[in-house]
């Protein structure tokens, strides 16, 4: 399954992590696939396949995915999928179709816009309708209730959790994507108050809108168009139980086993870009993957600098082919996550030449 | 539980609020309503007409600047209608029959769907009839039931279509304008 040379990443673009968009989902859209594919060198006419991540829940549309589709450049007729998950699960849909092998290329997309609903309110309604959505459990609660298993287990601190910010925050300044950075240090931030104990508001991913999209190819294709493609060597993913209470949260059991799957531990890992929500969290994911203190963790500062819900976790191995297409990194990875509480993984190991 | 019991049915209604910010699009369509101007964009490349403007053409997948948009006529013609009999379900407000037109401008063109046409018999719509939009008085305008979602958006500002009269339009000259 691992050290594949078949399809590759030859082409992506995000927009910024944005609070609070003006313009619609497609309006922000179009532009970020129009420019995907001319860091591809592919014209819309050539793709053989386009899948979109996407929940109309999140800005209350009614088919608001379908209008996506308006981005996408519909007329003539196109092949299309749809996940009701990020991105990176579209990118896998798109990875699959490619294997047939009767197509050779593929436009994938991960798109949302958080702002005009209250995540607080709408992700409850996720989980169990009889004994969790009348808790009104929002995802921050779930955060903090993960990192206080953590914290009660022994194997974190508080100040591991505010290292991890601190060099999140940090890195995120040389990144115009991120939607916040600083330069703070550990022990500023543990100064900080809490906001939903024991999280404080840098533990906390700031929910945004945007879109990232991201060409696909196989071999011949790839090596047409593409400089340094960036090869899928290993690509997998793993959910757990529904409810977060059947779980052990200081660990990420689908995390491992994906990763396992995608042939992390087959080589060096010099970059990985992880979707940590919490801060906690990165320290779950590290340890899931076996990632020791030589893999440089986020160094775009991650999700938790910025997390358009939808596109984070494609923008995540879309970063992770950049450091290979442009940072000449020979291997990297990107994960992405779904569902409560890390409830669902996705590992995604890219090689260059 | 004994064969005989009825299960216990519970209603439960979820009820999300969401706010948009108005987008740029709209706020320029939003503007020229309250002004009395229906604003389109036209795409330079494919010609057809978006109203309200959506900044890019989906046929053609390129951004619309501003320097596409261009006023509408207020006059145009059915091309399609749909008699809609309401189904009573939670939050419905209508209890009769009524009519959703949609509307081909005239040129430049541009289509509004789901359009009114208060005080015309819903027996007496057809496609090929030619309508004025129903202009409220300036001083009386709202722009507040427009917003960035609904299609075909007249709200607060012109109150549904009225006949004006003319003969109808040959179908020929608007078959392929349908929606």
């Amino acid at each position: 399954m691992a050290g594949r040379r078949d399809i590759a990443i030859i082409g992506y673009a995000q927009t910024p992590a944005m609070a609070a968009a003006q313009e619609t989902e497609v309006q922000f859209l179009l532009p970020t696939i129009n420019a995907a594919l001319e860091k591809a060198n592919i014209s819309r006419k050539e793709l053989g396949f386009t899948c979109a991540g996407s929940c109309d829940y999140l800005s209350g549309q009614s088919f608001a995915f379908v209008m996506n589709l308006e981005a996408v450049g519909a007329w003539p007729p196109i092949a299309e999928s749809h996940v009701e998950m990020d991105g990176a699960w579209a990118m896998y849909e798109a990875w699959v179709r490619l294997l047939h092998g009767d197509i050779d290329t593929a436009l994938v997309f991960g798109s949302g816009k958080s702002s005009p609903g209250d995540p607080a309110q709408i992700y409850p309604l996720q989980l169990d309708p009889y004994s969790l959505m009348p808790l009104g459990l929002d995802p921050t609660s779930l955060g903090a209730l993960q990192a206080r298993a953590l914290l009660d287990s022994g194997k974190a601190t508080e100040r591991d959790f505010a290292e991890v910010a601190a060099r999140s925050r940090s890195n995120a300044t040389g990144n115009p994507n991120a939607q916040v950075s600083g330069n703070d240090d550990a022990d500023t931030l543990l100064g900080k108050p809490y906001a939903t104990a024991p999280l404080r508001a840098h533990d906390i991913a700031p929910f945004a809108d945007g879109a990232c999209a991201l060409v696909l190819a196989t071999a011949d294709k790839a090596r047409e168009v593409c400089d340094r493609p960036a090869w899928i060597s290993g690509f997998d993913h793993r959910v757990e139980p529904h409810q977060p209470g059947f779980r052990d949260l200081t660990v990420s059991a689908s995390t491992a086993a994906a990763g396992k799957s995608a042939g992390v531990g087959e080589g060096i890992i010099e970059v990985a870009e992880l979707s940590a929500t919490y801060s906690p969290q990165e320290l779950i994911l590290r340890e899931a993957l076996g990632l020791n203190g030589t893999t440089d963790v986020n160094p775009s500062g991650g999700a938790l600098v910025g997390s358009p819900m939808m596109a984070v976790g494609l923008a995540r191995i879309a970063e992770a082919a950049r450091q290979i297409t442009e940072g000449g990194k020979s291997r990297t990875l990107g994960h992405a996550t779904s569902g409560p509480a890390l409830q669902q993984n996705l590992v995604c190991v890219l090689e260059g030449d | 539980m004994s064969d005989q019991e009825e299960p216990l049915m519970m209603d439960q209604f979820v009820e999300l609020p969401y706010h948009d910010l108005l987008s740029p699009t709209m706020v320029r369509y939003s503007e020229a309503l309250a002004e009395g101007t229906i604003l389109g964009q036209q795409c330079p490349q494919c010609g057809l007409v978006f109203v309200p403007p959506r900044g890019y053409c989906p046929i053609d997948t390129i951004v619309l600047g501003t320097e596409y948009d261009v006023p509408l006529k207020d006059t145009g013609v059915v091309t399609a209608y749909t008699i809609v009999t309401p189904v009573q379900y939670h939050g419905q407000k209508e209890t009769e029959p009524f009519v959703r037109a949609t509307i081909l401008l005239d040129e430049p063109g541009g289509i509004l769907g789901l359009q009114d046409l208060p005080g015309v018999p819903n027996d007496d719509v057809h496609t090929g009839m030619r309508v004025q939009a129903n202009w409220i008085p300036e001083s009386e305008r709202s722009l507040e039931g427009l917003d960035n979602r609904s299609w075909g958006a007249t709200a607060g500002c012109i109150r549904g279509w009225k006949p004006t009269g003319e003969p109808d339009m040959d179908p020929e000259l608007y078959k392929d304008k349908v929606f």
